[in-house]
């Protein structure tokens, strides 16, 4: 953690009382309430923020639960219809040994949802703990939880296109089950849980809040 | 120093806000997902239906989560698991149920498995193959006697509705070729299936479940019968071979057919036993009605061996047929010295409509009246019945002097009836014997022994002795004349002529008898055997001996004087008339021809009695003829008696020409012309 105290001393915008442009990036003194270079609303960093973050968060994670236990896809074909859950259809996947379909398929519907739900708890507790303000790893987390959020979007596609395609009436027909809807809000709400979190806080610190 | 005391700084920190001023708006999103996920979560936990178990032998193709239940071929349900049972001898299968119809699956609810089904009506349910099998379910719009643990059917049932049909029973001493789903044929028309074949409490037979679809169930009716259409039925008779086979499905998996016969017959219920014929022929014919499954039955045991009994004998009650033998076996018993022997043991079912008593009545009641019966003298014995008693049947007749015996109500399986000895067939034993004598008669020798009679008899006629007495006669006559004309002439006329009368009439009469013996001998040449009952054979060889003894006579020398001695007499006797002429002759002819009257009158009456005799002859006749119709056309004994019969005809017909010719011109017998 040394290394993170050593970061400490590095100065901030608003140590020197100036304000970022969240948009374009210039600063401007810290009484003023609109970018002059790009018309956007500055905001101060503030730890109301976090407040969205969190309740994003939390919105997500109870449509996480649902499309978890709603089946997906609902398969219709002559030999009768099929519903699977997301596990349910990745382990189907594995007994039949479509491992690296199976992989994707987890991946993009468990790893990655369950990594961010982490990822943006972690980072919404990490601002607030003083010891733990100022890392770049911080940063670079958030880089990776905001790029990487939209694909867990895959699924939600392959089940709108594969609706969309296969209806081939009796024969086989393919009907997006609840736990879509439900896995689309949780994608869609943890994506606007990470838009919420204003990365300046990684910088900010709590101890100098309490400090000014 | 200074004393100035500085007031400490005063440490200030903004005013925390309270918690719910700080609290943001966009706390709400959670609150509204949450709230529409517990929403969603309560509407699935209130929407998911009863949950069901049926058990089942066992669970082919069934999967939790996939294969669903279906009542009208509609999913109203999904198997969730697939256990067993707490004795794991079946499967048992947990559905949910849909909501909508769960109330109305209630204690009348039946569950089956569909799967493919290959069978000789062809393949059905193929659809099961790609969709996997389902659960179907059958329950009426009633809910009643909700429950929730149900006994699965092993195979679909014959009809899914029991409302739109009737059910009924089917008894029969043996399945035969019927399986499982046969169907039930009306005019050939397909209206039902059977369905569950087993076998009755006792082992005796076989019961069967059919199920007539509506409306054809309508056409039944307490005396409706059905019989076994299974197989190919071939039958041969006098205008060739007749191969009768109703359908293929019928050759592999059997069938019933039914029809009424009779009218009369009141509706049946569901349930209704039918007893089930071999073939249509039975039905037809069975003394036993349609209905009556359970005739009552009766244990015979006979000390005798019976050979000759076969299952489906006939039983006769005083003459009427009553029933029939069910079953034959072997008692082994044993004595009271310890002796073991071995008794024959026929069981026999009576109709009780046959025996006087009301149709279907308790075997109880039928017990009272045979009791009764017994009492007086009812027995039970092998009989014979045909011509040569080759057909044996059991005979329920009153036997006189018999021991007193009593039906032995307690035997197991049934009561037992007395027994007496076999009744000997007499008729049929004697009517062999007689054949064989009448095949024996000496008919040949007879008629060359007639023969031979009349060719000495016309020898004798016709001998230059003979011829002369003619003349000799007409000097009798000659004589005679004179002495009636002197008779006359003595008041003696009348009396002669009183006599004559009588002779006349007495003559007449024979000559009647004569005309009705001609018949006799006529109808005769139809019916040999009406000398069935005499000995026919020492009445030919008297015949032949008398015969043979005239012939001797006839050829004898005696014979040849006779005719010596006959003109030798007329002489005398015209001597003796014209003494008489001259003597007192006239009063002792008077006399005479007064005993001639008498002997007239005798004759008379004797011959009064030829009618019934004759009349004897004839019944005897038609009895014979009977006797000989009631046997086969083409046996080898009839050949015989036929021939025998030609051969007895020809006889007669010699006779009868004979017998004509006396009748025609009696005096030619004597006389020769």
């Amino acid at each position: 953690m040394g290394r993170n105290r050593a970061e400490v001393t590095i100065q901030t915008a608003r140590d020197a009382g100036l304000v970022g442009c969240t948009r374009c990036g210039k600063v401007w003194p810290q009484q003023t309430h609109e970018c002059g270079r790009c018309g956007a609303t500055l905001k101060r960093v503030d730890n109301a923020g976090l407040q969205a973050v969190w309740a994003w968060w939390l919105a997500g994670l109870i449509f996480y639960i649902p499309a978890n236990l709603y089946p997906m896809l609902r398969t219709s074909t002559l030999a009768g219809s099929q519903q699977n859950t997301i596990i349910g259809g990745v382990v189907e996947l594995v007994t039949h040994h479509s491992y690296f379909v199976a992989a994707v398929v987890f991946v993009a519907s468990v790893v990655i949802p369950v990594s961010k739900f982490i990822a943006i708890a972690y980072l919404a507790l990490a601002v607030g703990n003083e010891r733990r303000a100022g890392s770049h790893r911080h940063l670079h987390l958030f880089e990776v939880v905001e790029f990487i959020g939209r694909w867990s979007m895959v699924d939600v596609f392959v089940v709108a296109i594969l609706s969309a395609l296969v209806q081939l009436g009796a024969v086989v027909s393919i009907h997006p089950g609840p736990a879509a809807a439900a896995f689309a809000l949780s994608v869609a709400l943890t994506m606007l849980s990470a838009q919420s979190f204003d990365p300046r806080l990684i910088w900010r610190g709590p101890a100098r809040t309490t400090g000014s | 120093m200074t004393d100035e005391l500085r007031p400490a700084d005063l440490e200030t920190s903004p005013a925390p806000n309270p918690i719910w001023t700080r609290l943001s708006v966009i706390w709400l999103v959670p609150l509204v997902a949450l709230a529409i996920t517990l929403g969603i979560a309560w509407q699935s936990y209130a929407d998911r239906g009863t949950l069901i178990e049926i058990d089942f032998a066992d669970a082919t193709g069934v999967r939790p989560g996939e294969t669903v239940l279906k009542f009208r071929e509609v999913e109203v349900g999904r198997v969730e698991t697939v256990g067993f049972n707490p004795d794991l001898s079946s499967v048992r299968i947990g559905v949910r149920v849909n909501k909508e119809v769960a109330h109305f699956v209630d204690n009348e609810a039946r569950f089956w498995l569909v799967r493919p089904q290959v069978s000789a009506q062809g393949i059905s349910r193929l659809d099961t193959v790609l969709s996997g099998t389902f659960i179907e379910g059958y329950w009426d719009a009633e809910s009643a006697g909700q429950q929730t643990l149900f006994q699965g059917l092993d195979k679909p049932p014959v009809t899914p509705d029991p409302t739109k049909g009737t059910w009924i029973e089917l008894r029969a001493e043996d399945a035969g070729g019927l399986a499982e789903g046969a169907p039930v044929l009306f005019r050939g028309i397909t209206v039902g299936r059977i369905q569950n074949l087993r076998l009755n409490d006792a082992d005796s037979g076989v019961i069967v479940d059919a199920f007539i679809d509506s409306p054809h169930d309508r056409r039944l009716t307490t005396n409706t019968r059905f019989w076994d259409t299974s197989g190919i039925s071939v039958s041969l008779s006098a205008s060739g071979v007749s191969l009768d086979m109703r359908s293929l499905a019928s050759l592999v998996q059997g069938g019933i057919e039914f029809d009424t016969f009779t009218t009369g017959g009141t509706f049946i219920q569901n349930g209704f036993p039918f007893r089930l014929y071999s073939t249509a022929e039975a039905a037809r014919t069975s003394i036993f009605g349609a209905g009556l499954a359970e005739p009552a039955r009766y244990t015979l045991l006979f000390d005798d061996a019976i050979e000759g009994l076969q299952r489906g004998s006939k039983v006769q009650f005083r003459g009427v047929e009553a029933g029939e033998i069910t079953d034959l076996s072997i008692k082994v018993q044993t004595d009271s010295t310890g002796t073991r022997f071995a008794q024959q043991q026929v069981v026999i079912a009576l109709s009780p409509e046959r025996l006087g008593l009301a149709r279907g009545t308790e075997q109880e009641i039928v017990n009272e009246f045979l009791a009764t019966e017994v009492d007086s003298g009812l027995r039970a014995r092998v009989a014979g019945v045909g011509l040569l008693g080759s057909t044996l049947v059991i005979e329920l007749t009153d036997v006189p002097d018999v021991p007193p015996a009593v039906i032995n109500r307690s035997a197991k399986p049934y009561p037992t009836l007395p027994t007496t000895d076999a009744k000997t067939n007499d008729l049929a034993a004697s009517a062999e014997g007689v054949f064989k004598r009448i095949d024996a008669l000496p008919i040949e020798e007879l008629m060359a022994s007639a023969i031979r009679t009349l060719d000495s008899i016309s020898a004798v006629a016709e001998s230059e002795d003979t011829r002369a007495v003619p003349g000799e006669l007409a000097g009798l006559l000659e004589q005679l004349r004179t002495l009636t004309d002197g008779l006359n002439q003595r008041g003696a006329s009348e009396k002669a002529v009183a006599a004559l009368d009588g002779m006349t009439e007495a003559a007449s009469t024979v000559m009647t008898e004569f005309e009705g013996l001609a018949e006799t001998l006529a109808s005769t040449d139809a019916a040999a055997q009406a000398v069935a009952e005499m000995p026919l054979g020492e009445i030919g060889n008297k015949i032949d001996g008398i015969l043979a003894d005239i012939r001797t006579m006839l050829g004898s020398e005696d014979a040849e004087r006779l005719p010596r001695a006959l003109s030798d007499t007329l002489e005398e006797s015209a001597a003796l008339l014209a003494e008489l002429r001259e003597g007192g002759a006239a009063e002792k002819i008077n006399g005479t021809l007064l005993a001639a009257q008498d002997a007239a009158t005798a004759i008379e009456s004797a011959s009064e009695r030829l009618p019934d005799l004759t009349a004897k002859l004839e019944s005897l006749v038609t009895t014979a003829e009977r006797l000989v119709a009631s046997y086969g056309e083409r046996s080898a004994f009839n050949a015989e008696v036929l021939d025998t019969m030609r051969e007895m005809r020809r006889a007669t017909a010699a006779f009868g020409s004979l017998a004509r010719m006396i009748e025609r011109n009696p005096r030619a017998f004597i006389l020769g012309r």
